[in-house]
């Protein structure tokens, strides 16, 4: 009875008259615990990751001393002395101030407004304006107030299209000419080339031209060349459809750019494109290998103690941590075969790798062999399931053994193989421990697939979700200017994985119905 | 619904031409799935082999190997899983006791998918949260933080005593069944409440500065990225996995078992504690060693929360470094061949040996638990 002292000594002294006593209670709440905690994560990234993209009000804050600041309050905190508690403001404008955050004490605020004039540029150089829009000269004079605002988004958009054009032209025209020319001499592409290039300038010329002044919250002012203002509005004079326009178009920025600022802006698109191709080529390797190995277990090798063996063995791969498996890609596949390949066919480009460095290949490979015994398990567990009766039906007809399991038993294993398969892409594309042994580059501009012969670069390093997270959170130089970003892209890994495993899951339990209507022997 | 489908009795198939092509594609087929299989069994399990092919020179060398290097890093791998442990363990048995047991049939469906969506949570994210939002925010709010140990349980117990007192209408509506889900509520309500209430608390009993306090009392120093933060975001990684497996022993105990103490009249705690937890206790055993396993393991998470400074102390508020932070800082920076890497790939080993060996107790543990739950189930 030694375990139930306690509970009936705590039920007597605390009078819980009915029930069960405490205990009950307590595992209650480790379940509400643990769901709470899930909770709390998933709402913190879901309403910060999404935050980001609102274009939050501008406040434009008075100080005691007669001061005025403009900013995006980021939170309030408790001061460390204890003595009341401060904003943490968003200020921007590095180039006047020298950083873009400040703290205000909260007792030394006099008043905080949000006026409606006040903009927030975004700028290829310096980061963030915030501030008023004084005056757009230009060569014919110059504009004030309302006037000068309609002119310079009149001319904003005018930059944008032949920016727009600009990049299409050097991606589509000028960038295959350059490797065009690379593998050898030739006239007309070098032609082709020089009429490109001053198509190039005389764009970037019609971007020139106008200059804004713009003034900040305490009074300094400053000359503005537009060509270098990416975006601007007035998050205090936008409508909620035009909140919810701009905050459309910032997510769809965040999906589709690459990233700027050194990772802390931008967009995250080469770092999609690299997860979901790595996972790609990651299946298309595991999955013949994992089912015939799961085949192989449970229909083709003798049922003794050695075949139980190696199942408990290749379950237990499952267990061992991703960084051994990293490991084991680093030595065998990077320097082993990678080095050797090297020697053999891309000796003219040694000292410098090709094949002997980490890059998409080796990654998909590594994570292949991560999640096999992922995809052996459940394949095993699908023919496991499938009646020893259906078998045995085949075979007294006179089937063979292929044609018994690929007419009859393969086919009632298909969910279950995709439920494997789906897991296993589920966990490699939360996988960044073994990526940072065998391939994955904090920046690669250039997506391992091009137009260029042979398209498809093995060898390339790529950008990975969340390795992505891990380096600007943790490597970056303002963390805190980062932060929102970081948010962000955790989210949309949290929302990969979340739907390919609510897939795997439902793909389960249509196979669950599937075998109930099967009657076991 | 698949029909199993006959092979097909054209003419072909009739004459001993077709037959032996027949058997030949199967004996084909038969030779490449065995070859396939094996080879590819042989690839996995290969991985050890190499690994310790890989770290024999260090042994056979000459040269003075600095093996002490490795100790700190193991004490702070153990150091980590065993915070993790001590957060995990009885969040993760108490979940699975109270879901086999009290929670309604309808919730627990429910339940069991989302904490295995849970378990999918990559590490990266858990410990971008844990160490740039968690650890900041736990410097500045340590004692709110703290006083959350005692506040959980107690307003847990709270609630189970206030509903023990609700007229029987009331209780209806708020069963002991879905308490998983309306707890959740109540509990955030507390922590609300604890975290607005704790700075008045430190001001009243440690002068309003514990970390000060705990300095000049105890000497613990405080760092930011501390094992308390690491065992917290390793736990929650662990959580599911531990949950998922000792859910299955317990719900896995033949019912007849549990029926017959409870036609006895023992209450389902009595039962649970005194009947279905001894037959399943092997299994849960297992479910602990598995998530011992992981965490042990766990690279991302180590990485970002535990500040990787190569320290020896026992203290919770003291980071750490582990063996796999220690091999994704390293390693690619270490050259092939030299002692730091081979030593790097002796760290891969150890870690390997030991998950390895551990979840091999773990499954045999669980194959056993099998063959009891059969006989128990037969017996009957």
């Amino acid at each position: 009875m030694k375990g139930l002292t306690a509970p009936r000594w705590f039920a007597g002294r605390a009078r819980l008259p009915r029930g069960e006593g405490p205990w009950p209670w307590l595992v209650a709440g480790s379940v509400a615990l643990s769901l709470l905690m899930l909770l709390a994560l998933v709402l913190l990234l879901a309403v910060r990751g999404l935050g980001h993209f609102w274009p939050s009000p501008v406040a434009l804050v008075s100080l005691e001393d007669g001061s005025q600041l403009a900013g995006v309050k980021v939170r309030e905190e408790r001061r460390f002395d204890g003595a009341g508690s401060e904003w943490l403001l968003r200020t921007a404008n590095r180039d006047l101030e020298g950083g873009i955050w400040q703290w205000v004490a909260v007792d030394a605020i006099e008043s905080v407004s949000h006026p409606q004039d006040l903009v927030v540029m975004s700028r290829t150089r310096w980061g963030d304006f915030i501030g008023r829009l004084v005056a757009l000269e230009d060569a014919s004079g110059n504009q004030q107030e309302q006037a000068a605002w309609n002119a310079f988004e009149a001319r904003l958009a005018e930059i944008q299209a032949l920016r727009d054009e600009r990049d299409r032209l050097r991606g589509d025209v000028v960038l295959p000419l350059v490797r065009r020319l690379e593998r050898g001499l030739d006239s007309e592409a070098r032609e082709r080339l020089a009429a490109a290039n001053a198509r190039i300038r005389g764009l970037q010329r019609q971007m020139i031209g106008e200059t804004l002044i713009l003034e900040s919250a305490d009074g300094q002012r400053l000359a503005q060349p537009i060509e270098q203002v990416l975006r601007a509005w007035r998050p205090n004079a936008m409508s909620l459809p035009d909140k919810l326009g701009a905050w459309s178009r910032g997510v769809w920025r965040f999906l589709s750019e690459g990233p700027r600022a050194a990772n802390t802006g931008g967009g995250v698109w080469p770092a999609i494109f690299g997860t979901v191709l790595m996972v790609l080529l990651m299946s298309v390797l595991v999955t013949p290998f994992g089912v015939l190995a799961g085949i192989y277990l449970n229909e083709v090798a003798h049922q003794g103690r050695l075949t139980r063996v190696v199942r408990i063995a290749v379950r237990n791969l499952a267990g061992v941590p991703s960084i051994v498996y990293g490991v084991f890609g680093l030595g065998v596949f990077v320097h082993g075969i990678g080095g050797t390949l090297d020697t053999w066919f891309f000796s003219d480009q040694l000292p410098s790798p090709t094949f002997g460095t980490g890059g998409l290949l080796w990654a998909s490979l590594t994570l292949a062999l991560l999640t096999l015994p992922v995809v052996i398990v459940a394949t095993e567990e699908g023919l496991a399931r499938v009646p020893e009766h259906q078998r045995e039906g085949a075979l007294a007809l006179g089937a063979t053994r292929l044609e018994m399991l690929a007419r009859v038993v393969l086919p009632m294993t298909v969910p279950a193989m995709l439920t494997g398969v789906i897991l296993a892409v589920a966990r490699a594309a939360g996988e960044v421990a073994p990526l940072m042994l065998v391939g994955v580059a904090k920046l690669a501009p250039q997506v391992p697939v091009d137009g260029d012969f042979p398209f498809l670069h093995l060898d390339r390093k790529f950008m990975h979700l969340g390795y992505h997270i891990f380096d600007v959170a943790f490597h970056g130089g303002d963390v805190q200017a980062a932060m929102p970003l970081v948010y962000a892209t955790a989210l949309l890994l949290v929302l990969v994985i979340l739907v390919l495993n609510l897939t795997a899951i439902f793909l389960r339990h249509h196979l669950k119905m599937r075998h109930v209507a099967l009657p076991r022997h | 619904m698949i029909e199993p489908t006959p092979p097909v009795a054209t003419s072909s198939n009739a004459t001993p031409l077709g037959k032996r092509f027949r058997q030949g594609r199967d004996r084909l087929a038969t030779a490449l799935i065995t070859a396939g299989g094996i080879g590819v069994i042989l690839a996995v399990l290969a991985i050890g082999v190499f690994l310790a092919i890989e770290v024999v020179p260090l042994f056979m060398s000459s040269a003075e190997v600095p093996f002490q290097d490795l100790s700190p890093l193991i004490w702070g791998t153990l150091k980590a899983a065993c915070f993790a442990l001590l957060f995990a363990v009885p969040v993760a048995l108490g979940a699975a006791m109270h879901s086999s047991v009290f929670m309604s049939r309808r919730l627990r469906s429910r339940i069991k998918p989302t904490l295995e969506l849970m378990e999918a949570l990559p590490g990266v994210v858990i410990g971008f949260v844990a160490g740039l939002v968690l650890a900041p925010y736990v410097e500045r709010h340590l004692a709110g933080a703290l006083s959350l140990l005692v506040v959980m349980p107690v307003c847990v117990l709270l609630a189970g005593a206030l509903w023990s007192w609700l007229p029987p209408r009331m209780r209806r509506l708020l069963p002991l069944g879905w308490a998983g889900l309306w707890l959740v509520p109540w509990l955030a309500l507390w922590v609300g409440v604890a975290l607005f209430l704790s700075p008045w608390i430190e001001t009243q009993l440690f002068n309003g500065d514990l970390r000060g306090w705990l300095d000049s009392r105890f000497g613990l120093d405080y760092s930011a990225r501390n094992a308390l933060i690491v065992g917290l975001a390793m736990g929650f990684a662990v959580i599911p996995g531990i949950y998922a497996l000792a859910e299955d022993a317990l719900s896995g105990v033949p019912g007849h078992l549990g029926e017959g103490a409870e036609a006895l009249g023992a209450t389902r705690w009595q039962t649970l504690w005194k009947v279905v937890l001894p037959a399943a206790g092997p299994g849960l055993f297992s479910a602990v060693m598995i998530g011992a396993g992981r965490a042990v393991g766990e690279t991302m998470i180590v990485l970002m929360v535990s500040g990787n400074t190569a320290l020896m102390s026992l203290s919770p508020l003291e980071g750490m470094r582990s063996l796999a932070a220690s091999i994704a800082i390293e390693l690619p920076e270490a050259a092939p061949g030299e002692i730091h890497y081979r030593l790097l790939f002796l760290a891969a080993l150890l870690l390997f040996i030991f998950t390895f060996l551990v979840n091999t107790l773990a499954e045999v543990v669980r194959e056993r638990l099998r063959g009891r739950y059969r006989r128990l189930g037969g017996g009957s």
